[in-house]
C-alpha cells in the first residue's frame, strides 16, 4: 500500500516540529452492496474508499490530517500540515520501522470480490423469496448483501509497520406486513468476518423467514403499555443493553477525561453480582473481531466487569496516555478521515447459571423483549434508550400477546445493578456502532436476563 | 484531486464501451478543526477528502460506481464497474438523466474568507474560557470545537449538463457541564457564520443556561397529557420522518402516502415547506444531487398534501416531474429522495402563550435514540425524553428519563398550536430542518 521507506520518511516529517509520537494510518476499502426491493434487483453499487490519517501526539495534544491523495508529495504534505499544526521547528528524526506480522485467526475462505455480481444476487434472492413465502400478508421485503474488504496500514514511530485485511460480510432483510391498513416491519440480519463461506453456515432463506415472521407478529400487536416493570430481554441482539447502558461508558473516550459515570471505580462493586461482560476482539469470524486494531495493537480479550466488580476499560493509546494504563486493542476508526479513539468489539454478559423459563416464570405482570432494535446513551448522565422491535407482555409467568411501540430507558449504573438474573444461552448478535469514530462494526450479546425494574416506553 | 483529467478518462472509456448516457458527479471537502478541551488545544485535524461516482444506462437500467482513487485507471475501472452492475438490475425503473437547459434559481452565495489556523485556535481557547466562566457550577468535562469547511459539488452528463457549486463555513460547537453535588448534567449549543461575526460567549453561555435548566430533574409522570415539542425536539423528530414524504418510499409502501395528494393528513395549522434556498440554510443549492434545479414548495399546505417529493427515476415511473429533490448524502451515496431544507411554517402564538395553551402538560426539549425508537415505516415512536413540567401554563421544574410515545402520522392531525419562530440552526449535513415550538393536545408519556 505505502512502502516502508515512504512510511519512514512521512513519519519523519511529522516530528519535525517537536512531535513525541507520529502514526500514519493507510487504507484501501472496497464496499460493494446488492439490493433487491418487490423481488427485483433493485441497486448495486461499489465504492473504494482509500486514503491516509497522520496523527501526532505532544503530551495530551493531538494533531490529526488526512488526505486522498496517496502520492508521495501528497503523504509528505499531509505530514507537513500535521507538523506546523502542532508548532515550529526541523528536528531530523530518524525512523526505523521493521514489519511485524501478526497470525490471522479470521482466515476468509471465498472473498467476495472474486464471486461476481451472480452469487451475491443469488444469495439475496434466496432471502427475499423465504420473505415473501411466510404469509400472504407480506406486501413488501427489502433484502440486501454488503460485503467490505478492509486493507489497512498502520506505522509509527515506535518502529511498528504492520498491515491486516478485514473482510466483512453481512445479509439483512426487512419485510412489512400489512393489515387493516397498517403497516409493521420486521428484520433480521447476520454478519461475519468472513467472506461468503458465511452460509455455508447460515441459510439465506433462515434471515428471510424471520424478518417476515417477525412483521407479521408485529402487524396483530396492539400497543405496549407505559410504566415501570420487569423485563426479561432476549438473547443475542439483546445485548444492546450493556452496550448502550454500561459499554460506552467503559470506553477510555469517557472514562479518561471524568466523564464517565464509572471513571475512577476499577476494583468497586457497579453490577449486580451475576453480571459478568467482556469485549473479545479474537472471536474467530466474528463481526466485530479485529487482528490488530487501527492502532496496530493486538486484538485481545478484555474482561469488563467480573461478577459484578469493575476490572477493566477499553483504552486507546491517547486514552492510555491520560489514564496511565496500557492500551487494549480497542482503538477503532470508520475510515482514515476519523480520529481514532477507543471502542468495543463483540461486547457480551457471559452466560449464567439461571434458566430461561425460570425467568419467564419468576413474572407476575412484566414485558419478553425478545427482539431488540438500537439505542444510544450520554456517558456522562449514564441516561440510555433503547428500542423493542418485537416484545410480548408477561402475565403469570406466561408470555401472552405482542405488544409493538415499546422502549427502554433508564439510567446505566441503576440498571447493571438491577440485572438479576441471567440465563446459559449467550448468543451474539451484529450491529453498526456509531460514535466520535464514526461507524464501526460490533456485536453485542447476552443470554436471556431479567432486569428486575425499568421504566417501560408505551402508551 | 484533478477532476479534469479524471474526467477524461471516465468519458474516454464510456465512449470506448459505447455507452451513450452517463453521469459524472464529483464532492470535495475540506474540514478544519480545533478542539478545546480544559484550557488547553486538546486537537486539531486538517482533513480532506472527496470522491467521484459514475452512473450509466445500461439497456436502460441505471449502473453506478464511486471511488476515491482518482488515477485514469480507476476512472476506467469506475465506469466498467458500473456497466457490469447495471448489467445485473431486473427493477422495471429506468435510467434518467437531467435535460440541459433547466430553469436554474438565482443561488445565493455562501462563502466566508477562510480562517488562519491560529484564529480557530484562539476562538475555540476563548470558548473554553467562556465556558468556565459562564456557571458557578461547571467543572471539567467541557468541551468545545470549532470548524471550517469548505465543500464543492460538479455534475457533467452526457446530456450537456455541467454544473458546479462551492460552499465555505465555520461551525462552532460548545458542551457545558455542570456538577451539583453528585449529579452531572451537561447540553451542547451550535453556532454558524464567518469566524468574525460568530459571539463564542453567548455561544458557551446559552450551552450552561440549558445543562442548569435541566439540574435536579426528576421523572416525571406516567400518564396522557397535552405535550409541547420545543423546536429542538420537533427538529429530530421531523429529521426522522421526512421519508415519508419521499414518492420513492410511497410506492413501495414504505410510507402511507401513496395516493394522498389533494387529501388532508394533518391539522389546518400545519403547513410543511421544502425550500433550498431558506435564509438561514447551510447548504443552499439551485441543483440537486442529479443535475434537477431546485425550487421551493409547500409539501402540505393548511393540513392538505400538496406534493410528494420526487427524483428522476421516480417521477418516470409515475409520469411525474421531477421535484429536484434527487439528493446524494456523500458522493458514493445513491441518489436517494430527500427535502433540501425542510420547515415546519410558523403560527401565530408566542412560546408563552403556547405553553398557556398547553395549561397543564410536559415540554420536551431533548428526544433521543431516534434511529431506533422511532419507525420510518409505521409512524410508531416511543423516544427517551428530557424537558420541563408546564404547570398552569408555565414551564417548571425539570424532568428527564422519561418516554414519549405515538405515531407521526396522528400526530400531523393532533398539532393544535404552533408559536411565531422557527429556528433552523446550523448542521453540519447538507438538509437543514427547522421548526417553531408545536402544541399537541395529548400524547402518552411513560416515567415513574
Amino acid at each position: 500500500m505505502v512502502s516502508r521507506s515512504l512510511c519512514q520518511e512521512v513519519l519523519s516529517r511529522a516530528m519535525s516540529t517537536g512531535a513525541d509520537f507520529a502514526e500514519i494510518f493507510c487504507q484501501n476499502t472496497a464496499v460493494h452492496a446488492v439490493s433487491l426491493v418487490s423481488k427485483k434487483v433493485d441497486s448495486i453499487s461499489d465504492s473504494t474508499i482509500c486514503g491516509a490519517g497522520i496523527r501526532v501526539f505532544k503530551g495530551l495534544r493531538s494533531v490529526t490530517a488526512s488526505t486522498v491523495d496517496m502520492s508521495r508529495a501528497g503523504l509528505l504534505r499531509c505530514a507537513a500540515s500535521a507538523a506546523a499544526a502542532l508548532g515550529e521547528g526541523n528536528e531530523q528524526r530518524e525512523i526505523n520501522l521493521r514489519e511485524r506480522i501478526l497470525p490471522n485467526p479470521h482466515g476468509t475462505a471465498v472473498v467476495p470480490g472474486s464471486a461476481g455480481n451472480g452469487p451475491r444476487t443469488y444469495l439475496v434472492r434466496k432471502a427475499a423469496e423465504a420473505a415473501y413465502a411466510v404469509s400472504p400478508g407480506i406486501v413488501q421485503v427489502r433484502a440486501g448483501l454488503g460485503d467490505w474488504d478492509r486493507r489497512i496500514l498502520v506505522a509509527n514511530s515506535e518502529g511498528l509497520y504492520a498491515r491486516d485485511r478485514q473482510i466483512r460480510t453481512r445479509l439483512f432483510c426487512t419485510a412489512i406486513a400489512e393489515k387493516n391498513g397498517e403497516t409493521q416491519s420486521g428484520s433480521a440480519n447476520v454478519g461475519r468476518l468472513m467472506g461468503l463461506e458465511i452460509f455455508d453456515q447460515y441459510d439465506p432463506a433462515e434471515i428471510g423467514r424471520q424478518a417476515a415472521e417477525q412483521a407479521v407478529v408485529m402487524a396483530s400487536a396492539g400497543y405496549c403499555p407505559a410504566g415501570v416493570m420487569p423485563v426479561a430481554i432476549g438473547n443475542g441482539f439483546g445485548g444492546v443493553i450493556f452496550h448502550e447502558a454500561c459499554g460506552h461508558s467503559l470506553e477510555a473516550s469517557s472514562v479518561a477525561i471524568g466523564m464517565s459515570e464509572f471513571s475512577g471505580k476499577l476494583g468497586q462493586v457497579i453490577a449486580n453480582e451475576k453480571v459478568t461482560a467482556i469485549d473479545d476482539g479474537t472471536i474467530p469470524g466474528a463481526w466485530g473481531s479485529i487482528t490488530m486494531d487501527d492502532e496496530g495493537t493486538p486484538s485481545r480479550k478484555n474482561v469488563l466487569i467480573e461478577k459484578g466488580v469493575l476490572k477493566g476499560y477499553m483504552i486507546d493509546r491517547m486514552g492510555s496516555r491520560r489514564m496511565g494504563m496500557e492500551p487494549t486493542g480497542s482503538a477503532r476508526r470508520e475510515d482514515y478521515t476519523y480520529t481514532t479513539t477507543s471502542r468495543m468489539t463483540n461486547t457480551y454478559i457471559a452466560a449464567g447459571e439461571d434458566r430461561a423459563e425460570d425467568i419467564i416464570a419468576s413474572m407476575d405482570l412484566g414485558l419478553y423483549a425478545k427482539s431488540m432494535g438500537g439505542g444510544s446513551v450520554n456517558p456522562a448522565t449514564g441516561q440510555f434508550n433503547f428500542a423493542v422491535s418485537e416484545g410480548y407482555i408477561v402475565r403469570n409467568g406466561r408470555i401472552c400477546e405482542p405488544v409493538r411501540g415499546a422502549s427502554l430507558v433508564g439510567r446505566g449504573s441503576e440498571v447493571i445493578m438491577k440485572i438479576d438474573m441471567v440465563s446459559s444461552d449467550l448468543e451474539l448478535g451484529a450491529g453498526n456502532c456509531g460514535s466520535s469514530s464514526g461507524s464501526v462494526p460490533v456485536n453485542v450479546g447476552q443470554p436471556l436476563i431479567r432486569v428486575s425494574s425499568i421504566t417501560v416506553g408505551g402508551r | 484531486m484533478d477532476f479534469e483529467l479524471f474526467k477524461k478518462a471516465a468519458v474516454d472509456e464510456a465512449q470506448k464501451l459505447g455507452l451513450t448516457e452517463y453521469e459524472l458527479y464529483c464532492e470535495t471537502m475540506a474540514d478544519r478543526t480545533a478542539e478545546g478541551f480544559g484550557h488547553e488545544l486538546r486537537s486539531f485535524s486538517d482533513s480532506t477528502t472527496g470522491g467521484v461516482s459514475f452512473r450509466c444506462s445500461v439497456d436502460g437500467h441505471l449502473g453506478s460506481a464511486a471511488t476515491q482513487d482518482m488515477t485514469e485507471a480507476a476512472a476506467r475501472q469506475l465506469v466498467r464497474q458500473a456497466v457490469e452492475n447495471g448489467r445485473f438490475l431486473e427493477s422495471d425503473d429506468k435510467a434518467v438523466f437531467a435535460p440541459a437547459g433547466g430553469a436554474y434559481a438565482p443561488c445565493p452565495e455562501r462563502t466566508v474568507p477562510a480562517p488562519d489556523t491560529a484564529d480557530l485556535v484562539k476562538t475555540v481557547l476563548s470558548c473554553q474560557e467562556a465556558l468556565y466562566a459562564a456557571d458557578p457550577l461547571t467543572r471539567d468535562g467541557c468541551e468545545s470545537s470549532v470548524t471550517a469547511f469548505e465543500r464543492t459539488v460538479a455534475i457533467v452528463n452526457s446530456n450537456g449538463v455541467d454544473l458546479s457549486q462551492k460552499v465555505s463555513g465555520c461551525m462552532a460547537f460548545a458542551v457545558s457541564v455542570l456538577q451539583q453535588g453528585e449529579e452531572l448534567e451537561d447540553n451542547y449549543e451550535i453556532a454558524s457564520g464567518p469566524l468574525a461575526e460568530m459571539d463564542i460567549r453567548a455561544l458557551a453561555k446559552k450551552a450552561a443556561a440549558g445543562a442548569r435548566a435541566k439540574l435536579g430533574a426528576d421523572v416525571a409522570s406516567t400518564g396522557t397529557c397535552p405535550v409541547v415539542f420545543s423546536p429542538k425536539a420537533m427538529r429530530s423528530l421531523l429529521g426522522v420522518y421526512f421519508s415519508v414524504f419521499s414518492a420513492d418510499n410511497a410506492r413501495k409502501g414504505m410510507s402511507r402516502l401513496m395516493d394522498k395528494e389533494g387529501q388532508v393528513i394533518a391539522a389546518e395549522t400545519v403547513t410543511l415547506v421544502d425550500d433550498p434556498f431558506y435564509k438561514d440554510a447551510a447548504f443552499p443549492c439551485a441543483f440537486d444531487g442529479e443535475g434537477s434545479p431546485t425550487y421551493t414548495k409547500n409539501i402540505i399546505e393548511k393540513g392538505v398534501l400538496k406534493t410528494l417529493l420526487f427524483d428522476l427515476k421516480t417521477a418516470a415511473a409515475l409520469g411525474r416531474t421531477t421535484t429536484g429533490n434527487g439528493a446524494r448524502r456523500g458522493y458514493d451515496s445513491p441518489v436517494a429522495i430527500m427535502p433540501t431544507n425542510l420547515y415546519l411554517a410558523p403560527g401565530t402564538l408566542t412560546e408563552d402563550e403556547l405553553l398557556e395553551k398547553a395549561g397543564n402538560g410536559v415540554y420536551i426539549d431533548f428526544l433521543g435514540g431516534l434511529h431506533a425508537g422511532a419507525d420510518p415505516i409505521s409512524g410508531d415512536f416511543s423516544l427517551q425524553s428530557g424537558g420541563f413540567v408546564i404547570e398552569n401554563g408555565k414551564k417548571t421544574r425539570p424532568v428527564k428519563s422519561f418516554t414519549v410515545a405515538g405515531n407521526f402520522y396522528d400526530l400531523l392531525k393532533n398539532v393544535a398550536a404552533l408559536s411565531d419562530k422557527v429556528d433552523m440552526p446550523a448542521s453540519g449535513s447538507s438538509i437543514s430542518i427547522g421548526s417553531p415550538a408545536v402544541l399537541l393536545e395529548a400524547m402518552s408519556i411513560a416515567g415513574k
